[in-house]
């Protein structure tokens, strides 16, 4: 009996201490975000493919081990309507305390969430590199005590940068085709028609006529109005700006209507393959601003085919959104090389680390302004990089910046 | 503006017709009818792209299915609670929630629900491009006018409807079961809203929140035109429809919400039994 004793005491201990010890071996990541929602969708699993990656390599090394990584997903729902802030901020929470999280990434969708997710990841010394939210009040907060918010990174396009692809956009179109009339259709929601009333700023500007503004309540699914305001003003551009579902008939009304315009803008639903699927030639012709490079393969940029064809590998589905996930792919890489180049988990050092961070990505070069946002740029050799797709018979043709483009605009046929 | 005037009207009427018809005939104002809109959307889209059914069959087997679903609401829950308004109101309320909610849940969220056209293309009518499938629109709607004119006019089911919305104890006593005409009508209506749902929604996406809207703009268009009237609902839905395009062209885009609800408010004010309901009217001459 004393024997049997003795020897279930060992085995208690050595299981006890064998998983505590496979527990420390971990480094668990977070993903706090809205799983449901494209975005957050993509993010996760790109998250997971380098963490597999990085493991299958035997994890990263922290002074002299090395450590496995591990994902704990949190559906936030903070991008969904009518879900409070405070929910969100209740999850993270849940994952710091819970979970142990070491860090967190993707991160939230609505601005508010992050900029107070920011105070609960400093309180935690949680390090965090988001890949959603886009205010640039993120960076203005982050200046405003860089002690306290040194924990927050955000590795994905801001609004201003946006704003600066879609300029650069326009100023291509009136180099190349000599057009100056616009008539701009935004979502009625804050972040489209800021970026809409920025860029009307800018057209009037830079000698553009802007024909009309209308901003279109959220599941509107009629644009003929403004269609037809915009083709008998005779304008030469639609600039639209959407993330809504039914967003997709602007453009098929515009095909339908035969509008003689280009659609040259930004609408999320029409960013990735499905869309072809979807609504077929119908969105044949239009140009939609990419957020970040690496979604889809890009040939001038070779990083972006290896981690498109390892995503079709490991997930058995191609990326849909021109947002998100290329940068948290690489996000959990600029994590492990800041830990590696630290040699300690210490987070205040992996801080040091990420702020000194010069890696080529998926996205482009990656390297953090003081405000700890990712530096963007138009070629992805000097920093990271969105672009400019057009549709072109099925295929997603990059037509601008000319450092990764494969093709030129092409006009519609009934614009020809 | 006349065309695309036109057809947001016909588009509005379409929505409206099998809402319509379920309050006119069993006084249940099914609010459960934007949830069965977009369960009819989706179910048409597994249909086609899981089960891989022709597309006609997906829609008439739809058509089918959703107004079974919809009699079985009134036969299992409605019955309970009928002759209490606010209950009723409560349940089907509660019905489109679980309906949309679960939707959610289950993973329909995104762009990429979507049903083909009848047709592909547009065609020049009057100096504009009109896609054909919009045109189509117009056609079913002057169809299902007419077939439901048919419909409660010269089939003894039909009359049976009419019969009940006109007066209950008195069609009771002539042989006719008013659950049975009642559960029927919900399940006709929730029919048109599937029909509705099937013609309209090629012409964009399938989501979660169109539910929400369509219930808006049918009720609005009930509401205005006078609750159970089938030419109430007609003559509604061009107003809404024309002050919608109007508003749009020359106003701005985002006031083209308010105008259905600017539409409520003003004819409640105004005429609360609507423009040709009759229901309540004498209530209101008191």
């Amino acid at each position: 009996m004393k024997r049997f004793i003795v020897f279930l005491f060992v085995v208690s201990a050595l299981t006890f201490f064998t998983s505590s010890a496979m527990a420390q071996q971990y480094i668990t990541l977070g993903v706090p975000t809205s799983l449901k929602l494209i975005e957050g969708y993509e993010g996760h699993k790109a998250a997971q493919l380098a963490v597999e990656e990085i493991n299958a390599k035997g994890g990263v090394k922290v002074g002299t081990e090395k450590r496995l990584l591990k994902i704990e997903a949190l559906d936030i729902r903070d991008g969904e309507p009518g879900v409070p802030v405070s929910e969100a901020l209740l999850g993270i929470e849940k994952l710091i305390l819970d979970k142990k999280i070491y860090a967190a990434v993707v991160g939230n969708f609505r601005s508010e969430a992050l900029l107070a997710a920011m105070d609960i990841y400093s309180k935690y010394k949680v390090i965090n590199i988001g890949t959603i939210a886009m205010t640039p009040k993120f960076q203005e907060k982050v200046l405003s005590d860089k002690e306290k918010y040194k924990y927050s990174f955000r590795n994905c396009l801001d609004s201003k940068y946006l704003a600066g692809y879609i300029q650069s956009m326009m100023r291509f179109i009136n180099k190349e085709f000599g057009y100056n009339k616009v008539y701009i259709a935004t979502q009625d929601v804050l972040w489209a028609t800021a970026t809409g009333s920025l860029m009307e700023k800018w057209f009037k500007e830079n000698g553009w006529q802007v024909a009309g503004f209308d901003k279109y309540p959220v599941g509107a699914t009629d644009f003929s109005a403004g269609l037809l305001k915009a083709k008998s003003a005779g304008v030469q551009v639609i600039m639209p700006v959407f993330d809504m579902p039914t967003s997709g008939i602007l453009v098929k009304q515009w095909k339908s209507m035969k509008i003689p315009a280009f659609m040259a803008g930004f609408i999320s639903p029409l960013m990735g393959s499905k869309a072809w699927k979807t609504f077929g030639k119908d969105i044949d012709g239009l140009m939609n601003v990419v957020f970040e490079i690496g979604y889809f393969p890009i040939k001038a940029h070779p990083p972006s085919v290896k981690f498109s064809e390892a995503y079709v590998k490991r997930w058995k589905e191609d990326i849909q959104s021109g947002h998100g996930a290329a940068p948290a792919y690489d996000t959990v890489y600029v994590l492990a090389n800041a830990i590696e180049k630290a040699g300690t988990l210490d987070p205040d050092k992996v801080v040091k680390a990420i702020q000194e961070t010069d890696m080529m990505g998926v996205v482009g070069r990656i390297k953090f302004d003081n405000g700890h946002q990712l530096i963007f740029g138009d070629n992805p050799k000097n920093a990271a990089v969105g672009a400019v797709m057009q549709w072109q018979n099925g295929k997603m043709a990059v037509v601008w910046p000319p450092s990764i483009a494969s093709d030129k605009i092409v006009k519609p046929e009934w614009m020809k | 503006m006349l065309i695309y005037g036109l057809i947001n009207s016909t588009v509005l009427a379409l929505m409206a017709l099998g809402f319509n018809l379920t309050f006119g005939i069993s006084g249940v104002a099914n609010f459960a009818y934007g949830a069965i809109y977009v369960i009819a959307g989706f179910l048409t889209w597994t249909l086609i792209n899981h089960l891989h059914l022709p597309y006609f069959l997906s829609a008439f087997s739809t058509i089918i299915l959703i107004g079974i679903f919809g009699a079985l609401i009134y036969r299992y829950i409605i019955t309970r609670i009928r002759g209490l308004i606010i209950s009723e109101v409560i349940a089907t309320f509660g019905i489109s929630i679980v309906i949309l909610e679960f939707l959610r849940y289950v993973g329909f969220i995104g762009f990429k629900y979507s049903l083909p056209p009848f047709i592909e293309g547009s065609v020049e009518l009057m100096g504009a491009y009109v896609d054909i499938q919009r045109l189509i629109i117009i056609g079913f709607v002057i169809f299902l006018i007419i077939a439901l004119y048919l419909f409660t006019h010269y089939t003894r089911i039909g009359r049976a409807f009419r019969g009940i919305a006109q007066e209950e104890h008195t069609s009771l006593s002539l042989g006719i079961n008013p659950e049975w005409i009642a559960s029927l009508s919900m399940g006709l209506g929730s029919s048109l809203g599937a029909l509705a749902a099937i013609v309209i929604l090629p012409l964009g996406t399938i989501t979660v929140d169109g539910g929400y809207d369509v219930l808006i703009n049918a009720l609005s268009v009930c509401i205005v035109g006078g609750l159970g009237s089938t030419f109430g609902v007609i003559i509604a839905s061009f107003i809404i429809g024309y002050a919608q395009t109007i508003t749009a062209t020359y106003l701005a885009a985002h006031w083209t919400m308010i105008v259905s609800l600017a539409a409520i408010l003003l004819i409640l004010v105004i005429k609360p039994s609507g423009l040709l309901g009759h229901q309540k009217e004498l209530e209101e001459r008191v």
